[in-house]
């Protein structure tokens, strides 16, 4: 007769089950061992909270206020009244239009132009492709209030720029202090400050990608404009979407130390953005109402802008593998 | 479709010679293994072909065409690339395709080209996924059916097996072979595996430090190996290579070293420095406590290791010094204690025990002999107008 042979035993199915615990240390000692990740986090997660989180809840609080931020004076409770002024006010949206303009006319020179640098200097070789990108990555490296200086010499009615226009006969302008001009010239400075910066961030975009992809299509039969239009820039669109993000975020930053020094806003507020406001009302005006509420509605309009694009960006981010 | 000829093709990296003079004939429809270890050249040389590297010296010619300095793209040969190199944000359609896209084909023809690609890969359902979302197997057969789209003149491969599991690579090997003998196409196949070499290719040339070692059959480069390398790169375990020394005595030519005897032919030489190879396979056991008979090869050793394959066992034997104590040889070499390793593979049990003292034997059409200078591979030329009897014949090298 056949005897069927029995499959390895297995404690499974041993009520022993309970005998092969392993040995594990105790409670105390588990906690001890689990603390060094919070630790490491700790400062961090402390700054953040001191510096962003509490900032950010009494602000909400104060845009309830009527207050001149002196300790001395009394707060007065408003409602939403401040919140009222806020979408009332003709500077403040004169200041909103300002940035779309900032941010609409920078893209070029934070994502197109770096782009195209970052391919053009991909060619060349090691040595001169570091010397052109250093050359390009300098300006983020000067102070932006030196830059400034530097640069209302240069825009000054006798300065440079006035200098070589007189050489073609065109008569002198006065860029900085002109309303039709004012912004612009604040962009150009903020543009050239930051073109560098986003030619890096798009050259280590090019770096991931793996060139076996552009090896692929070269030997599938592309040409450099086919492969560039359907393997590089496509892998390469985390990267450009990054950078659309921060200049959308983080343009009225960037330009804020420009404005500051160089126009104060004006002339007639025309080259002011919602940063530059937002710091004037709180801290000239000394409205911390009508700042706050300006703040956590620009806030909120940004955080919407940036959620979105960062579902974007997960969306169209690929394993490289 | 298409004859590849490679003539004095060499690339400098640095200071190195990763591609050193090779030329190589792949006549059309060939299966050409380039095989060798990490670091031989053969990716490079392929990546020559390919187009991706430009050489420093030599010429390739496709159908007579010299194609040396043309870019990839006016080649019209396809690559399947180690990492397949899938375009990660197109669909398997859109990569599969996209060797006729580049061609401005219209989209009707892609699209119709694309689905009977895809059938004899049986990747139809999977045509609206992304790379990320198949399995190691299915993104192989994507990369080929990216070189398939368009019926290239020759088909270039660079290990594309080797990001596969055991089981997957054995199917694909067969996969790729029958493919090859559908279209009969020109394949060049990069490989550091000797099993994918043997088994698919039409010709394999072994190549080490950017040299060509030998091209010839699988038949060919196992039975005939040209050079102590290929001798011990084909094999699993690979050729048993032993230094000895090959001379005339009493009208034969012996080859004997430490504990090696072997009587192979009638002829005379003067005492030459050889490595010895034999195959692990063909040696064979004497049995145990008979006198070996006169005349025939013997090599004497002690077991120091017994591998069970299964079907197989391999044994692993100490010949020469270490066990000298017991074999009857003239001469020893004194201060020389270092003993030979000698496989011997054959059905199993093959009988051994570690520490058992045993006799092999070999028949003297599978003794290898190679140049101890030059490592090449030389042959016996029996000269039947010697003059004296007296005057040895000389070893010749022969040609590879």
């Amino acid at each position: 007769m056949f005897v069927e042979l029995a499959a390895p035993a297995t404690l499974l199915a041993d009520e022993g089950r309970a005998a092969v615990q392993a040995a594990r240390p105790s409670l105390a000692r588990r906690l001890l061992a689990a603390t060094p990740p919070y630790l490491y986090l700790l400062p961090a997660l402390a700054c953040l909270v001191l510096w962003t989180y509490k900032p950010l809840v009494e602000a909400v609080q104060l845009s309830f206020y009527d207050w001149n931020l002196l300790p001395t004076s009394p707060m007065t409770y408003v409602g939403l009244d401040k919140y009222r002024q806020v979408f009332t006010q003709p500077s403040l949206r004169n200041a909103a239009v300002n940035t779309v303009v900032y941010v609409v006319l920078l893209l070029p020179f934070s994502v197109v132009l770096p782009t195209v640098i970052a391919l053009v200097t991909r060619r060349l070789g090691g040595r001169s492709r570091d010397v052109y990108r250093a050359l390009v990555f300098t300006p983020i490296l000067v102070a932006p209030v030196a830059a400034a200086t530097v640069w209302r010499w240069l825009l000054d009615p006798t300065g440079l720029s006035n200098q070589v226009l007189g050489a073609f006969g065109l008569a002198p302008h006065n860029w900085l202090r002109e309303e039709s001009t004012a912004l612009l010239a604040i962009l150009a400075i903020t543009a050239w400050s930051m073109c560098g910066f986003a030619m890096l961030i798009v050259s280590a975009g090019l770096t991931g990608i793996s060139g076996d992809y552009a090896e692929a299509a070269a030997i599938d039969g592309a040409n450099g404009w086919q492969i560039l239009r359907w393997v590089t820039l496509p892998l390469l669109r985390t990267t450009l979407l990054f950078l659309v993000l921060t200049t959308v975020l983080l343009s009225g930053q960037w330009s804020f130390p420009l404005l500051d020094t160089l126009t104060q806003g004006g002339p007639a507020d025309s080259s002011t953005n919602v940063y530059y406001l937002l710091w004037e009302l709180g801290f000239r005006n000394f409205d911390s109402g009508l700042a706050s509420a300006a703040g956590i509605v620009f806030f909120v309009v940004f955080g919407l802008i940036a959620a979105v694009l960062v579902k974007l960006a997960d969306r169209f981010s690929f394993h490289d593998n | 479709m298409a004859r590849i000829r490679i003539e004095g093709l060499s690339k400098v990296f640095g200071a190195t010679r990763a591609v050193d003079d090779v030329s190589l004939d792949v006549a059309d429809g060939d299966f050409l293994v380039l095989l060798g270890p990490s670091g031989c050249g053969k990716t490079t040389l392929l990546r020559m072909i390919a187009g991706l590297i430009q050489p420093s010296t030599g010429r390739i010619l496709v159908e007579d065409r010299d194609i040396t300095y043309l870019p990839p793209r006016e080649r019209d040969v396809a690559m399947v690339f180690q990492s397949y190199a899938l375009y990660p944000h197109l669909s398997v359609e859109r990569n599969i395709g996209f060797p006729l896209r580049a061609a401005r084909r219209p989209k009707a023809e892609i699209a119709a080209r694309v689905r009977e690609v895809a059938a004899q890969l049986e990747l139809d359902g999977l045509l609206g996924r992304r790379p990320r979302e198949l399995s190691g197997g299915q993104r192989q057969r994507v990369a080929l059916g990216r070189a398939l789209v368009r019926d290239p003149r020759a088909f270039l491969m660079d290990e594309p097996l080797s990001n596969l599991d055991a089981k997957l690579r054995t199917a694909t090997r067969t996969e790729l072979t029958a493919l090859h003998r559908r279209l009969g196409s020109t394949f060049v196949y990069v490989t550091h595996d000797q099993v994918e070499a043997m088994t698919m290719a039409t010709r394999i040339a072994l190549l080490d430090g950017g040299r060509v070692e030998q091209v010839g059959t699988p038949t060919e480069v196992y039975d005939q190996p040209a050079s102590v390398f290929v001798a011990g790169f084909l094999g699993a375990p690979p050729m048993n290579l032993l230094p000895a020394t090959a001379a005339g005595r009493g009208g034969q030519v012996v080859v004997t070293a430490d504990g090696v005897e072997i009587p192979l032919w009638p002829g005379g030489a003067d005492p030459t420095e050889v490595t010895l190879g034999i195959r692990p396979e063909h040696l064979r056991m004497l049995p145990a406590g008979a006198p070996a008979p006169v005349g025939s090869a013997r090599l004497a050793g002690t077991v120091t290791g017994v591998e069970n394959l299964g079907s197989e066992e391999v044994g692993w034997l100490a010949v020469g010094a270490a066990s000298a104590a017991s074999t009857d040889r003239k001469g020893g070499t004194g201060g020389d204690a270092a003993s030979a390793a000698v496989a011997v593979r054959g059905p199993r049990p093959l009988g051994l025990a570690i520490g058992d003292r045993v006799a092999l034997t070999v028949a003297p059409e599978h003794v290898h002999l190679f140049s101890r200078d030059s490592g090449r591979r030389l042959a016996w030329r029996p000269d039947a107008k010697v003059p004296h009897p007296s005057r040895p014949v000389e070893l010749t090298t022969s040609g590879a």
